[in-house]
């Protein structure tokens, strides 16, 4: 019992930073229906500017939380305007063509990403130094421990998906984007500039991206394979439904605590590779019986 | 007889249908077959220092027109995209590797306890005494790779657009990196890499040992792979398919039972998938899963969206293309090697990048790909100087 419950935090911590990752596709997929394959690019070049970032402030400030905090705030800029300036080239010339056509530039897009990344990067794992949070485990309940680099970044993760449903359900600018993905002819005929929405909607999922990447990074190492996350979040949305953000987050942590608990209990009848191929598989299953999701939009088809 | 686009009029359906419409055009496309398939190995005689690196880089390019061409069937002319087809040529390459590693053992247990290994032994033996062991894992390879296709291909029966590219991408995942890594390659007690001798390839007294040998078993295939393609498209199923691709809702209303034929397109696909595999083996004598990983698999859909997607000639396009290009990249980047060495070490990231910023540019600025190019050259001479 204790075991699962200690997966079972775990799962919940790590899941939320899926749920964060999950949630940029989602305003993606909402605001302009592309479907979009380049996440787990995304999130590479984000751990990887923030590393950078981190190893520039970490010289000029002594204290690393300070430094990990300028250093992030500097991924979320750099994060946005990568985000403006890729809709812009590529994705604002495909409104209006074939899904697929949209899903591979977007495929293209992840080779020319993570080709860049690893050409600037290299391919070795790097970690943060000095280290940003302590490794020690926290004990949270009896004896049920969590590392402390876990707790933080789930930390994280909630207040950026508490800034970003805000920023959706409050804001002007978040108002202007729920219109367009409810509807986008109404919302054009009441002025709301669908191109600034779209741009809007590809900054918001580099932000959420890269600080995803980032806490991720912390707790493993960045090397090419942070890039995976951007498969995960796939499960993840199509157990929320693909156009519902409560059901990203929801399917985000569902899925990091499932992968916890197929790693902890299905492990020892494998010779390996359990984690990254169960929510996967789970993916499959689920799209057999149930393929739109928990809370997505079942479309009604005409000829 | 000759010129067709005024003066000669069909007068049959049989004759709107065939491959070449008037003698001139069979003709012609005779001797290229004959120059370009027969006669390019002979290169060497004219290029001595070159013609064995040609050969090579015709050989990739067949590998990649034969893996492509299963992509194109599915993506093209059914509609089902698939970003997973490199877990479908992996199983294809497993499985002739493991008829022809273990094929011999098998043959050898005549007398086993068990009916059923017996009688599997008794076939074998007699494919082996007939020297066709490896036709037989050719056959075998296509089939298994269709069957595991079409395993992935039955959610196709419930779901699709984005919902079925992410099954396909479970299955490259699922296949390659989890049951082929971890399962697969312990048979043996080796890990990793198989590998498979070259007295292996033979067919009959033929063993196919050299470049040369294995440029006309591409050749081979690669014509049988093309022709059931071609023929199937313009029979009953390819129709069958067409229409599914254009409106599946409205074919099953007209009563194309659309379950049944999306999963034998994903069985042809998955066929044609395995017979790259096979050759892939053949060529390389060594497989290991870093040779399927899911870069290939976006690798091909490139191809056939580069080359133009539903047509045939589209794939082979696509193919030249990306192979060429890859390699003109390697006569530009090796030289400059000298100079900054970095850009050597790092040669992979930059084909990546380059490759997908490709794929994005083509897909902006020409969505229909080089066949549609080559359409209009074509048109534009057709009648030159006195186009319309």
């Amino acid at each position: 019992m204790e075991i699962f419950f200690n997966l079972l935090i775990s799962g919940i911590m790590v899941g939320s930073v899926y749920a964060l990752v999950a949630l940029g596709w989602v305003l993606i997929y909402k605001c302009s229906g592309v479907l979009n394959l380049a996440m787990g690019e995304l999130t590479l070049i984000g751990a990887y500017v923030c590393l950078t970032l981190y190893g520039w402030f970490a010289r000029a400030i002594p204290q690393p939380t300070t430094a990990f905090i300028f250093a992030l705030v500097g991924t979320l800029v750099i994060g946005a305007v990568l985000g403006l300036l890729t809709e812009r080239v590529f994705l604002r010339k495909m409104i209006g063509e074939p899904v697929l056509s949209v899903i591979m530039v977007t495929v293209g897009l992840s080779f020319f990403f993570k080709g860049t990344v690893e050409f600037i990067w290299g391919t070795d794992t790097r970690v943060f130094t000095p280290e940003v949070f302590s490794k020690k485990p926290i004990p949270i309940w009896a004896s049920i421990y969590v590392d402390s680099v876990y707790l933080w970044s789930f930390i994280a993760a909630l207040v950026l998906l508490v800034i970003f449903v805000s920023f959706f359900k409050y804001t002007r600018w978040g108002l202007a984007m729920q219109a367009t993905a409810d509807d986008e002819m109404a919302a054009l005929s009441l002025g709301v500039s669908a191109k600034f929405v779209y741009a809007l909607a590809w900054a918001i999922a580099f932000m959420a991206a890269g600080v995803g990447g980032t806490l991720l990074g912390n707790v493993n190492g960045i090397n090419i394979s942070v890039g995976y996350l951007g498969l995960l979040v796939l499960p993840a949305v199509v157990l929320g439904g693909l156009n519902s953000v409560p059901g990203a987050i929801v399917g985000g942590i569902i899925i990091g605590v499932l992968q916890n608990m197929a790693d902890g209990y299905l492990s020892q009848f494998t010779p390996g590779g359990v984690k990254e191929v169960a929510p996967l598989a789970f993916m499959v299953i689920l799209l057999l019986f149930k393929p739109y999701g928990l809370w997505g939009w079942e479309r009604i088809e005409r000829v | 007889m000759s010129w067709l686009p005024c003066g000669v009029y069909h007068e049959h359906y049989k004759q709107d249908h065939a491959w070449w419409q008037t003698t001139f055009v069979k003709g012609k496309m005779m001797a290229l077959a004959v120059v370009v398939l027969l006669a390019f190995p002979y290169m060497d005689l004219l290029a001595p220092d070159l013609g064995p690196y040609l050969l090579s880089v015709a050989i990739m390019l067949m590998y990649t027109i034969m893996a492509a061409a299963g992509v194109q069937l599915l993506i093209g002319y059914c509609g089902q995209v698939t970003l997973g087809h490199a877990a479908f040529v992996a199983v294809g390459a497993y499985t002739s590797c493991l008829v022809l590693m273990h094929g011999p053992a098998l043959a050898a247990m005549g007398n086993d306890p068990s009916p059923v290994v017996r009688v599997l032994a008794g076939i074998f033996a007699g494919i082996m005494k007939a020297g066709l062991l490896y036709p037989a894992a050719i056959v075998l390879a296509a089939i298994v790779a269709g069957l595991w296709c079409v395993l992935f291909g039955l959610p196709s029966a419930k779901v699709k657009g984005f919902y079925l590219i992410m099954t396909t991408i479970a299955a490259q995942w699922i296949t390659v990196e989890f049951f082929i890594t971890q399962f697969v390659s312990q048979i043996g007690g080796r890990q990793q890499a198989f590998t498979v001798m070259p007295e292996h390839f033979s067919i009959g007294p033929f063993t196919i040992d050299s470049d040369k040998k294995i440029y006309y078993l591409g050749v081979a295939l690669i014509l049988i792979v093309t022709l059931a393609m071609a023929n199937l498209l313009r029979s009953k199923p390819g129709r069958a398919w067409i229409a599914i691709r254009d409106n599946d809702i409205a074919a099953e209303a007209m009563g194309v039972n659309i379950v049944a034929y999306k999963l034998l397109a994903f069985f042809v696909a998955g066929a044609m998938g395995g017979v790259a595999g096979v050759f892939w083996l053949n060529f390389n004598s060594i497989i290991s899963p870093e040779h399927f990983q899911w870069f290939w698999s976006l690798w091909w859909v490139g191809v056939i969206l580069i080359g133009g997607v539903g047509s045939i000639h589209g794939t082979i396009f696509g193919s030249m293309f990306m192979v060429l290009v890859m390699e003109g990249l390697k006569a530009v980047v090796v030289p400059l090697g000298g100079a900054f060495p970095e850009l050597l070490d790092r040669f992979l990231f930059i084909k990546e990048a380059l490759f997908g910023l490709a794929i994005a540019l083509f897909l902006i600025y020409e969505p229909n790909g080089i066949a549609y190019r080559w359409w209009q050259l074509k048109n534009y001479f057709n009648l030159w100087p006195f186009s319309y």
